[in-house]
């Protein structure tokens, strides 16, 4: 068949085969997201039905405020922490529950149950948990005579607890993709390492980790977008405080449109975040194409 | 694998992170069986004095949880139905095609999950206000007949099949239709069981969006229906509460369980690299 | 493909089932109130009797919704701008200066407001009128009346009166050294004191509002003004009043952060004191602490000689602009709050009335909670409606976080927040 006709063809398939996501998106989600960001150069009286145009005004307010820019660094400094964190703890976990051990069906299915509640309901039992006079944490610690803990009341502590929730929560559901991942691995690779001599870390590192990449690729990338906008455990347990320790963009622009009602500045704050993690996936989508390697 | 001696020490951390994993389940089952004295004792006890239903009871007597599972498992069965059907052909597309505007395609279809959902859903309410898919299936399921996660994650998995397979295929005159639904799929199995089982979880546990789009008790989902146990600084229906989040997580372990099965080594590629 | 068709035909006929909203021949007039625990003026929506005698009267079905209480305004804002609502939204009346500023609510006529404001007594004509005689809804009964609430043993046991509660600051600070109980290591294991210092901004703020407005600080200065206006805040009492607190943490190690919910800690037994809504205290203590003997009185004030304050908080029926049945909805509101039904359900629920008829009525005169709370109500005072008041809340509650953290010297803290707080008097005035 020539070349001309065959690519021809696979165009019409290209362009049906993702109409539908592309059109379902496009009204459903696109529409939505667009008009959201627009908001952000008008001044929002949504239900007089009245917007005025204010240009930048937003966006200037944004900059001289204090508390988005504290709400940037805390949200910075959670994406940072969590998405490598529990990326790879999920891979080592999928190594781990890869090979057989006694129980390990047990195992793999408590690793995972967190991602069995909502984050919502967790989040409400791990606020008890953290409970300074008679949350179960603080109990094992003086059980082990280590002090006590603050956990969510101090500013000090309130954001690494926060990450905690989030390791433990996302952990079994990085552990499953990565399994899916390793599970379509052939197994031939690794009889033929073996069968040169490789060891068991070399053959992680030279087969494993190369031919997961693009796991590796999708969970840092969709991790990353999920973790900029990180809200239900922060409104949960400390509701952005104590003292705006862990008030992070998404908590704040959801106060700023539903308790004070500036939806014009709600959106160029999600509009600055978007721009943000735009970017960054943009980076990551580009520069990782060029780890993905097929054997 | 593995030498002998790490081997127990590993088991060891394995198990005794497994122990803290699954602390905060502990607390939520024993306090759904706890009386509600234990509840409420301080210090608290962790291990209840004596076993009880009535929390349950309870639970069960204050919701209408048969309506909640309808509607849960409709919008879950639908939404994760067609998520899968069309990031499968979409998947694919991006995959394996080469045309143009394809990374902005794909950039458009990711950078939907990077506006919050918070403020994206007012802008969706009032447009499905003015055609009327508000308080219905319909408007729940709106936003969730395709699924970007769904999109990346199937073209992951297709990326890792050689393409001499698909090549073959054309060869021998199947139309692309037929190689996505007969040749790929099979292939990426254990992917789309993944995908499958996390998008049920994802909309079984949805909250924000059927809290903003349903008005009617009747069309109400799970995690709505047990929001409204909820008592922020109190801790009086803790019992009631814990019990109705045991009742709503039951179908989400038959899913894991479900999908564990699809869990299967890839072995199919033997026969091409003989 | 067959299976692709058959899953096709299933999506189809689910999609094209619509709305289980009921097609009815009557008119449905419908009401949000939050589910749950949240405010015990809102247990009598569970009755599903409640509205029996004015359906039949005016022929149509009522159908009271519980909500989640956190997304509750974000939901409702939603609906609003979507014009798809409730006829009548059962809200913290806390919310109306940011209703108010979105021009989300009906005013109550005029006629109907000046019947009210006169058959009510004092403390729930504070509540409704929003200046002029101007009413935007129906106060609930059982309004929330802040107070100091003592545990009677843990005085006795300090060698103090149970029966007298501190009166100025300084006996305040001076009783709650005496209950603090510490253990071998010197760790506190019971406070004199309980703070809220966690949480939402705005709760903080009106747990701490007595010791602020006795101390001069007003938040702003025209309580009934709408628009504009200037913040008070970073003055002398605004410093007193934090430092009350931050002296008692650093000085007196009478109180600590490590004991975030008062009311909780309170009926533990691990608070000694405790300052908050009272009637949630009466609601709570009889199943979580069945013998804890506790007293209630007004918050004590910063010199003898002072003015003690209470403040006053209530959830209000309203009918939002977008209502569809809007005649309806207030004719509902009306009969829910007639004399007649406020002495019956008051009377079911165990709750404070409205009318001063009805607090003339038994059980209302001879009970011992209800007087307490009379002597309590001349105290009271509700929180400014500025519309931009949610800004300058928010500033508060963040500045007595900070100072109370130790992020921030007082000083600098106050100076902040008013500056914030003007700024969001201005954005909400333009």
């Amino acid at each position: 068949m020539g070349l001309a006709r065959l690519r021809s063809r696979h165009l019409l398939h290209a362009y049906l085969f993702i109409a539908p996501v592309v059109l379902l998106f496009g009204v459903f989600r696109v529409v939505p997201a667009v008009q959201t960001l627009l908001y952000s150069v008008y001044k929002v009286e949504l239900l007089r039905g009245r917007f005025t145009f204010i240009g930048l005004d937003n966006f200037r307010d944004l900059a001289a405020e204090p508390a988005f820019a504290q709400a940037m660094v805390n949200t910075l400094v959670y994406v940072a922490a969590i998405v490598p964190v529990s990326a790879a703890l999920g891979l080592a976990l999928a190594v781990l529950f890869n090979t057989r051990f006694p129980l390990r069906e047990l195992f793999k299915a408590v690793y995972f149950a967190p991602m069995v509640t909502s984050t919502a309901a967790a989040a409400m039992v791990w606020w008890w948990l953290y409970n300074p006079q008679f949350g179960l944490f603080n109990v094992l610690l003086r059980l082990a005579h280590l002090p006590d803990q603050p956990w969510l009341m101090s500013s000090r502590t309130a954001l690494t607890a926060i990450i905690i929730f989030s390791v433990w929560k996302s952990l079994g559901y990085n552990m499953v993709i990565y399994l899916a991942g390793l599970q379509s691995i052939p197994q031939q690779f690794y009889e033929a390492a073996m069968i040169d001599g490789a060891g068991p870390i070399r053959r992680f590192w030279r087969i494993s980790v190369p031919l997961l990449a693009p796991t590796t690729t999708f969970l840092v990338i969709y991790n990353g977008i999920l973790a900029f906008q990180v809200f239900d455990q922060v409104f949960v347990l400390t509701g952005g405080g104590p003292a705006n320790a862990t008030n992070v963009v998404v908590l704040d622009l959801y106060r700023q449109a539903f308790e004070r009602y500036n939806f014009g500045y709600a959106a160029a704050e999600a509009a600055v975040l978007f721009a943000l993690i735009l970017g960054i996936t943009a980076v990551q989508y580009l520069y990782s194409k060029r780890f993905e390697v097929a054997y | 694998m593995g030498r002998a001696a790490g081997r127990p020490l590993l088991y060891l951390v394995v198990a005794a992170v497994a122990v803290v994993m699954v602390l905060p389940f502990y607390w939520m089952v024993v306090t759904a069986v706890s009386p509600a004295s234990d509840i409420l004792a301080f210090p608290p006890k962790w291990i209840p004095s004596r076993l009880t239903l009535e929390h349950f009871t309870v639970a069960f007597a204050k919701a209408p949880w048969l309506t909640y599972y309808q509607n849960s498992l409709v919008v879950a069965v639908v939404s994760v139905g067609s998520s899968l059907l069309f990031g499968l052909f979409a998947g694919y597309a991006f995959a394996v095609y080469r045309f143009p505007l394809q990374n902005v395609f794909f950039l458009l279809i990711l950078s939907t999950l990077m506006v919050p959902v918070q403020v994206t859903s007012v802008a969706l309410y009032i447009m499905l206000a003015r055609i009327e898919w508000v308080d219905s299936y319909l408007g729940i399921l709106a936003p969730n007949f395709a699924s970007a996660f769904g999109v990346f994650m199937i073209r992951q998995g297709i990326k890792a099949i050689p393409l001499d397979l698909v090549e073959a295929a054309r060869m021998d005159g199947a139309g692309e239709v037929r190689i996505v639904l007969t040749i790929i799929a099979p292939l990426i199995k254990t992917t789309l069981a993944t995908v499958a089982m996390i998008l049920f979880l994802g909309s079984w546990n949805d909250f924000l969006w059927p809290v903003i789009v349903i008005n009617s008790q009747e069309l109400r989902t799970l995690p709505v229906g047990i929001a409204l146990f909820k008592d922020p600084y109190g801790s009086i229906n803790y019992g009631p509460l814990m019990a109705a989040t045991v009742i709503a997580s039951g179908p989400m372990l038959l899913a894991y369980a479900v999908s564990q099965k699809f869990m299967i080594r890839g072995i199919a590629l033997t026969g091409l690299k003989g | 493909m067959r299976r692709l068709t058959g899953l096709l035909a299933v999506l189809a006929v689910l999609c094209l089932l619509p709305a289980f909203a009921s097609a009815q021949a009557k008119t449905t007039v419908t009401l949000w109130y939050p589910a749950g625990d949240i405010t015990a003026g809102a247990a009598h929506f569970a009755d599903k009797a409640l509205f029996a005698e004015f359906e039949a009267k005016h022929n149509v079905k009522v159908e009271a919704v519980g909500l989640d209480y956190d997304t509750m305004q974000q939901k409702i804002f939603t609906a609003a701008a979507g014009r798809n609502i409730a006829d009548i939204l059962f809200i913290d009346n806390g919310w109306a200066p940011g209703f108010l500023k979105e021009e989300m609510l009906e005013p109550v006529a005029d006629a109907k407001a000046k019947a009210w404001l006169a058959a009510v007594s004092p403390e729930i004509k504070e509540l409704s009128d929003y200046g002029n005689g101007r009413m935007w809804g129906y106060p609930q009964y059982g309004i929330d009346v802040y107070g100091l609430t003592w545990n009677k043993e843990h005085f006795k046991e300090a060698g103090l009166d149970p029966e007298k509660p501190p009166r100025t600051w300084a006996e305040f600070r001076e009783y709650a050294k005496k209950l603090t109980k510490r253990d071998a290591q010197g760790n506190i294991t019971r406070v004199g004191y309980a703070i809220r210092h966690v949480g939402h901004p705005h709760g903080i703020v009106h747990k701490h509002f007595w010791a602020l407005y006795s101390a001069g600080v007003r938040l702003v200065d025209d309580p009934l003004l709408l628009r504009g206006g200037k913040a008070i805040i970073n003055t002398d009492g605004g410093k007193a009043a934090l430092k009350l607190v931050l002296d008692m943490l650093d000085v007196d190690k009478s109180t600590s952060l490590n004991f975030p919910d008062p009311r909780a800690a309170f009926l533990k037994g691990i608070a000694s004191m405790q300052i908050s809504e009272t009637v949630s205290i009466k609601a709570r203590q009889p199943k979580e602490a069945p013998d804890l003997k506790w007293g209630m009185a007004l918050p004590p004030a910063p010199k003898a000689g002072d003015a003690p304050v209470s403040l006053l908080g209530a959830w209000v029926y309203s009918v939002p602009k977008q209502a569809k049945n809007k005649a309806l909805a207030w004719q509902l509101i009306e009969w829910l709050n007639s004399p007649e039904k406020d002495y019956e359900l008051c009377r079911k629920y165990d709750a404070s009335p409205r009318y001063k008829v009805n607090w003339d009525k038994e059980p209302f005169k001879s009970d011992p909670y209800d007087q307490a709370l009379k002597v309590m109500y001349p105290a009271g005072k509700k929180l400014p409606i500025n519309l931009g008041f949610n800004g300058v809340m928010d500033a508060v509650g963040g500045a007595i976080q900070k100072v109370w953290h130790h992020e921030a010297p007082i000083e600098a803290a106050l100076a902040e927040a008013e500056r914030q707080a003007n700024k969001a008097i201005a954005d909400a005035a333009k």
